[in-house]
């Protein structure tokens, strides 16, 4: 008896330890898979973005750009983030709408900017899709919402261009799935903090925004497509609540006022 | 791994034929039943069940097969699940499920190539018994039904 305990116990530890040596093993390097969906993404990132590049109007005017990009800078050196993977594309639309596409573009809407009433409720929606991009949340809503295999036929060119407008229109319009909103939220109010910006007012806008929905439910896209927002609401002050730092303002008060009606 | 050993009795044609069946069950129905893991041991499971009033020699090989099979299950679910959610939800591929499917594939080919030998063995019969799963078997399996 013992000695059948003794060789089944050596059975199950031949098997994990076989398992923790060879996933030691940079497998994903050796199969090139990092490789190849960084290729895709990188395809599929440029595809959808082409879609809101045709359909919509980018604002370049060099204010409102270095604006945004002194906001979105300052966040990525505070949180160790490469400034260069985040692409950052305002377009005209009076939408208050912001979401990420894969690759790491970011797209704002110019009434996201004007529906804002300071630059930390900005820079919160702003952290939160930052925060989508980082944890590989795009690509991860992707694969489960059209499949794997219909992404990798996109990317070479096999999908039509309709289905590209139409996987272009559902990153823009539907949430992620409620833990993965949940986790960006959390890792944004990270952002948030480290970069000094008060995390309270992002909390403020998703009870701003639950509040008039139902007033104007037409341009309130981000909210409409992020659901819950008062109980996200509540649990971003929550998890705040314990953080504190130096909070500073990035833009100036003038910059700010005038970034709006640009 | 494997051991030849006397069996308390010369088992006979008839049940050598049956015996050595339970192991090849097992492989028909894992060929068939892929990718989902449960096919083959449900497969040695019916076989076991209608052979559980068989002679020694044969509920000895079918015991043998159906513990080999269940302990494969495991692996092979977890394995199997694992490959679902990386398809169908949020999980991505990383070094350790490759390291364990890698695992997973060197566990099953090594008790596919066993059990192929087993069963052209015992077909002859000669009893084999089997590293811990003969011991287990021992153990599980007793003369006196």
């Amino acid at each position: 008896m013992k000695k059948t305990i003794i060789q089944g116990l050596i059975i199950v530890a031949l098997f994990f330890s076989a398992w923790f040596f060879l996933s030691k093993i940079d497998w994903l390097s050796i199969f090139k898979i990092e490789k190849l969906s960084s290729t895709t993404e990188e395809k599929l990132g440029e595809l959808f973005w082409e879609v809101f590049q045709k359909s919509e109007k980018e604002n370049n005017n060099p204010f409102v750009v270095n604006s945004i990009d002194s906001l979105i800078t300052k966040i990525c050196i505070s949180n160790k983030i490469d400034r260069e993977t985040i692409k950052v594309h305002i377009l005209y639309k009076d939408d208050i709408n912001a979401f990420a596409l894969p690759d790491g573009h970011l797209i704002i809407y110019t009434g996201l900017i004007e529906h804002s009433d300071n630059e930390q409720e900005l820079c919160g929606v702003i952290c939160h899709e930052i925060a989508h991009i980082q944890q590989r949340h795009v690509m991860k809503k992707l694969v489960s919402e059209i499949g794997l295999s219909f992404l990798i036929s996109i990317s070479t060119g096999s999908g039509g261009s309709e289905t590209i407008r139409e996987t272009a229109k559902l990153l823009s319009s539907k949430a992620f799935d409620r833990n993965l909103e949940k986790e960006a939220d959390i890792k944004a109010v990270d952002y948030l903090v480290n970069a000094k910006i008060n995390p309270g007012p992002f909390a403020d806008f998703l009870y701003k925004l639950a509040g008039e929905e139902s007033e104007v439910t037409n341009y309130f896209t981000w909210i409409s497509t992020h659901p819950d927002s008062k109980e996200r609401a509540e649990y971003i002050v929550e998890y705040a609540k314990d953080k504190t730092a130096n909070y500073k303002t990035i833009l100036t008060q003038n910059t700010w006022q005038k970034l709006k009606v640009q | 791994m494997i051991n030849i050993k006397k069996f308390t009795y010369q088992p006979g044609e008839h049940e050598a034929e049956k015996a050595s069946n339970s192991y090849l069950m097992s492989l028909v129905a894992l060929i068939a039943g892929l990718p989902l893991p449960i096919m083959n041991l449900i497969a040695t499971l019916v076989f076991y069940v209608s052979n559980r009033k068989g002679t020694y020699f044969v509920r000895w090989h079918c015991t043998q097969a159906l513990l080999s099979q269940l302990s494969m299950l495991f692996i092979n679910s977890f394995g199997f699940w694992w490959t679902v959610s990386i398809i169908f939800s949020n999980e991505i591929i990383t070094a350790k499920y490759i390291a364990y499917i890698i695992v997973a594939l060197i566990f099953n080919i090594t008790e596919f190539i066993v059990t192929i030998y087993t069963a052209i063995q015992t077909r002859k019969g000669i009893h084999i018994e089997w590293w811990f799963y003969g011991n287990l078997t021992n153990l599980i399996c007793r003369t006196g039904l």
